[in-house]
């Protein structure tokens, strides 16, 4: 560590001014925005209304009956708002599967697929294909394939002598549907941290090991997973928020349904600034996502800090 | 080197990205992402017309466009002129985007469109927008799968219009497992746009319900009424009790193929599929008239695309010209022939009759004379709309009609209150 | 006596070996088929003359996956008609441009957390992680607002800006950096180079492989947003691909052809970029990289 903090400064200015502008900023206005709400009903002219909804957090001017309410947006999801707690469960449900799956599903791709033979090169690439098809294909193909009557997984289930499944269209199935696509579209990319962070382990540790005799999976458990334990809480944390804020797959995909099954809070918040217009509830909901997932990756990070430093 | 090679890179990047903004007098048009060629085919004409106003169309995928609009009508960066969806015009005149046109048309110009049309481009007694496109529904059949199974097609005269009892008993004829794997092969009835209020307030209309009170603040009691209810029941028991009807299908384009592939021997759609249904193969379809329920009245959905001038725009008189190019006659008649949805405007009817004598024309016209009902106007729209079609959603699922139109009802409510 | 045992037991170790290679083998076919048989309909779809897609669904056949008749078609319509190639042109470009400047400034400030003392340095790392947290759906609103202010609103700068500074990539660096050992560092700096001139020397070459991981992530962000360049970058003539591809479905019709066409086609950028980065991720692993490659990394690891 150095004590040069000038430097320092330098180094961080352009990173610091970007993300503060673009990130911070509209993340703190937005944070603002959850605690207004309209001061009082308006009865005046239609016009007058239009001004005030308008104000949303975007009209310049701002209305004058939008008005500081404190913690009333909050107080209204935490205790009268029909939604909000299922669309909670919903959220915390998806992201509790979807990240160690895809976690999980990544590492082991990428012990798989370290080899620079040719055929695992090429799988490397097919496991990689997923994430570079836009993702509006990608839930139009598999909400094709997933179709309960004539999609492609349910033909080949018969032909396997299985029964069709209902997939998106039961409340039960949908939500582990849209995890298991995530985790299909995500864990080529993911694993492409896992195959970085094994190339920054040194070889001598694997030497080491083999004059000892260990075995290949001793080696992998013994050395590889506790040597990569920064890349596995880099990519458990980015995971976590990437699963936290997913939204195209249910805007596209499901609608937050059947009843509400895959509601996801992202998804609620949407629909609250673009569709409900109400600013304060949309950015109450988002404000406490941004929270929900900032303890939850310090506390990723906390627990996965490495032990082993070589 | 390294060095050098690496900052030009830097200095190169900021030079691209940093390259010459639309010039102020260019007028900007968001619309609807039709195919591109065919837009530009369409204002070609604008363009040779007015040389000197330079228009640039901007796209938005169907699925973006709401929120595309709102985030710019809301930060104040509005665009000149934009495609309005008809129920949505009371939303954005109550905010003020957009622009009042009462100088802008003259009564006879304004004759020149269906009155039901003008009516959706009208709120608090001023007109907002011009009207693009409109709509209708009726009922596709499949004629090959009636012929193979014995039944006798549907009468396309509307003077023998079915009742939907009789739609869900011929839907039920011919639900058909072939294969006896429990699972139909052939669906009696698919709805094109299933969750959607578009085709769904009809149904309720038809037994004498009404969608939302006249000064368009209330739900409860119109939602929720008995008609409403016995609509609700019928629709949910197309998908639960008599499962003639496959749930979760919800998207148009899809619906359309099944319909089109033969999985499904009746489909409530809209008049677009008239020239699709046509690139389908060994098949033959027909159009049939919208059905009610016996004892009610004949209710078809209608409605469409408005265009409107934002009310901040620099370029009022370059706006307004092309506000009146685009949904002039000869504009409209080159969408139409172009793309083959129903235009809002009469004109073009009498102007293509080699389009429009086609008898499945016919009778989507007779129904956009006699028994069209446009949406129920409120500026709260956006969230009825979204309430609403959750609603249906769950019903089709399998939810309890009543108790889950009565919740809807509470929340469309609450969300109202605003606009009181 | 001893020669049968020992002969079974060979046995039985190929037989062990060769289930294990069956099942090797297994497991790489079933993954491929898993992560390519999806990818490969979409190929399949785009080849296919622009006809009905539930044809080919079910029942499941091998024509459900081979198009009968394959076709260019498409992949021509695509250009011709929609002008994809000036989509796939803005992207590349924008794309390009938050690449460049994003490695520069997010290593640079992964640099600065990773080596330096400095008060607030923790607060520092906190907006960093609020920064990749955000929700964009909540932000956009006020980022909007925040880009119009700036007076670039409808430019390419509207795109690339917001995309340069990617929390992310800060903590990939910053975690890469902390295995650099300092004494390297310190030694330039003995030696009279300025700070600048060490990192851009010394720590830069280092660090080639977070690198070549941050330009792929950082590629395939700004290649696959969608929402934003529709608000942002408005114009037509900065139409990005993933507007292009996403405007083939609309409330009564998806052209499935082109759809899977510009699909197809609007995904070649990142794997290209992914086949042209690998040797990166690879490289030293298991015998497979030339010593003399790893050499720098080697210098540093003791």
């Amino acid at each position: 560590m150095f004590r040069e903090p000038r430097a320092a400064i330098v180094f961080l200015a352009p990173a610091l001014i970007l993300l503060g502008l673009f990130r911070v900023l509209p993340a703190a206005v937005s944070v603002g925005e959850s605690l207004m709400g309209l001061a009082t009903p308006p009865t005046a002219a239609s016009e007058a209304i239009g001004a005030s909804i308008n104000a949303g957090v975007g009209a310049a001017a701002g209305g004058p009956t939008r008005a500081f309410v404190g913690f009333s947006n909050y107080r209204h999801l935490f205790t009268s708002d029909p939604v909000f707690w299922g669309s909670a469960r919903v959220t915390l449900a998806y992201s509790a599967l979807a990240s160690p799956v895809t976690v999980a599903v990544a590492l082991g791709l990428a012990f798989l697929l370290k080899g620079s033979d040719r055929r695992r090169s090429l799988l490397r690439t097919a496991c990689f294909l997923p994430s570079a098809i836009s993702m509006s294909v990608v839930a139009v193909v598999w909400g094709l394939m997933l179709d309960p009557y004539y999609g492609l997984v349910n033909s080949l289930l018969r032909a396997i002598g299985l029964p069709p499944q209902p997939f998106l269209n039961s409340p039960r199935q949908a939500l582990a549907c849209l995890i298991a696509i995530a985790v299909w579209r995500n864990s080529g990319y993911w694993m492409m941290f896992f195959l970085a962070g094994m190339q920054g382990i040194p070889r001598e540790a694997y030497e080491a090991a083999a004059l000892d005799g260990a075995s290949k999976s001793k080696q992998a458990w013994h050395i590889t997973i506790p040597l990569l334990a920064r890349t596995v809480s880099f990519v458990l944390v980015s995971n976590t928020a990437f699963n936290f804020l997913t939204f195209a797959p249910v805007f596209i995909l499901t609608k937050g349904g059947p009843i509400r099954s895959t509601n996801v809070l992202v998804y609620e918040s949407y629909k609250s600034a673009f569709i409900g217009l109400d600013m304060g509830r949309a950015t109450a909901i988002s404000s406490l996502v941004l929270a929900a997932v900032l303890l939850l990756s310090l506390a990723e990070l906390r627990l996965t800090r490495p032990k082993h430093e070589y | 080197m390294k060095r050098a090679i690496a900052l030009s890179v830097v200095i190169a990047a900021l030079a691209l990205i940093s390259l010459p903004v639309l010039g102020a007098t260019t007028l900007e048009v968001v619309w609807m992402g039709w195919p591109k060629n065919l837009v530009d085919a369409q204002i070609e004409g604008f363009r040779k017309a007015y040389p000197d106003i330079p228009v640039d169309i901007q796209l938005v995928p169907f699925n973006q466009l709401f929120q595309t609009l709102e985030v710019r009508l809301a930060s104040g960066h509005a665009p000149d002129v934009f495609i309005v969806d008809g129920p949505l015009t009371a939303s954005y005149a109550t905010r003020g985007y957009l622009l009042p046109l009462d100088d802008v048309f003259t009564e006879t110009e304004l004759a020149a469109w269906f009155p039901s049309s003008v009516a959706a481009c009208r709120w608090n007694g001023r007109l907002y927008a011009a009207p693009y496109a409109t709509s209708s529904v009726g009922l596709y059949f499949n004629k090959t799968i009636f012929r193979k199974y014995g039944v006798a097609l549907p009468s396309e005269n509307p003077g023998e219009r079915l009742t939907w009892e009789q739609a869900a008993e011929l839907a039920r004829k011919l639900t058909i497992d072939e294969n006896h794997d429990g699972q139909p092969d052939t669906w009696g009835l698919i709805l094109e746009q299933s969750d959607r209020p578009y085709q769904i307030l009809p149904l309720a209309e038809s037994r004498g319900a009404r969608a939302l009170s006249a000064d368009g603040a209330v739900s409860e009691g119109y939602i929720t009424s008995p008609a409403f209810i016995e609509a609700a029941t019928f629709y949910s028991k197309l998908f639960n009790e008599w499962k003639v009807s496959p749930k979760g299908l919800l998207e148009a384009p899809v619906a359309r193929e099944y319909f089109g592939c033969g999985k499904a021997a009746m489909m409530l759609g809209a008049e677009w599929n008239i020239s699709r249904l046509a690139a389908f193969k060994d098949w033959e379809f027909g159009l049939a008239p919208h059905p009610y329920f016996a004892g009610g009245r004949a209710v078809t959905p209608t409605g469409g695309w408005n265009v409107g001038i934002g009310s901040r725009t620099a370029n009022r008189d370059a706006a307004v010209r092309f506000l009146k190019f685009i949904t002039g006659r000869d504009a409209s008649i080159a969408w139409t022939k172009l793309f083959g949805n129903a235009p809002a405007r009469r004109d073009v009817y009498a102007a293509l009759p080699d389009v429009f004598k086609n008898p499945m024309w016919q009778v989507l016209l007779h129904e956009m004379d006699t028994t069209a009902s446009p949406r129920p106007v409120t500026p709260g729209y956006l969230q009825y709309e979204s309430i609403l079609k959750d609603a249906f959603n769950a019903i089709q699922f399998g939810a309890d009609p009543a108790s889950t139109l009565e919740s809807a009802a509470r929340q469309i409510d609450r969300d109202l209150a605003k606009y009181r | 006596m001893s020669g049968i045992p020992s002969h079974a037991n060979m046995n039985r170790s190929i037989a062990v070996r060769l289930a294990g290679t069956i099942a090797r083998e297994g497991l790489f076919l079933l993954l491929a088929m898993v992560y390519i048989l999806p990818v490969w309909w979409v190929v399949a779809s785009a080849l296919r003359p622009a006809s009905s897609l539930y044809q080919y669904a079910s029942p499941l056949t091998w024509r459900t996956f081979v198009p009968s008749s394959p076709t260019l078609s498409n992949i021509m319509g695509i250009f011709s008609k929609l002008d994809f190639g000036r989509a796939i042109a803005n992207s590349a470009l924008v794309s390009g441009a938050a690449v460049a400047l994003g490695v520069v400034v997010n290593s640079m400030a992964g640099f600065a957390l990773a080596k330096f003392e400095f008060p607030g340095r923790s607060l520092v790392f906190l907006a960093v992680l609020v920064a990749f947290i955000a929700p964009f759906d909540a932000i956009v609103i006020p980022l909007h607002l925040v880009v119009s202010r700036m007076g670039f609103l409808n430019t390419r700068a509207a795109l690339v800006l917001p995309a340069v500074g990617n929390g992310l990539a800060i903590f990939l660096f910053k975690q890469f950096y902390e295995e650099i050992p300092s004494e390297i560092i310190e030694a330039a700096r003995v030696d009279g180079a300025s700070w600048f001139c060490t990192f851009w020397r010394i720590v830069m070459p280092m660090s080639i492989p977070a690198a070549a991981t941050v330009v792929v992530m950082l590629f395939m962000f700004q290649w696959n947003s969608l929402f934003w360049p529709l608000v942002a970058a408005f114009s037509s003539k900065y139409r990005v691909v993933q507007t292009a591809i996403a405007m083939q479905i609309t409330a009564d019709e998806a052209h499935w052809a082109y759809l899977f066409a510009s699909a197809a086609v609007g995904s070649l950028p990142p794997v290209a970029l992914f086949l042209l980065l690998q040797k990166h991720y690879i490289r030293g692993i298991a015998g497979g990289g030339s010593r003399s490659e790893t050499a720098g990394r080697d210098g540093v690891d003791r």
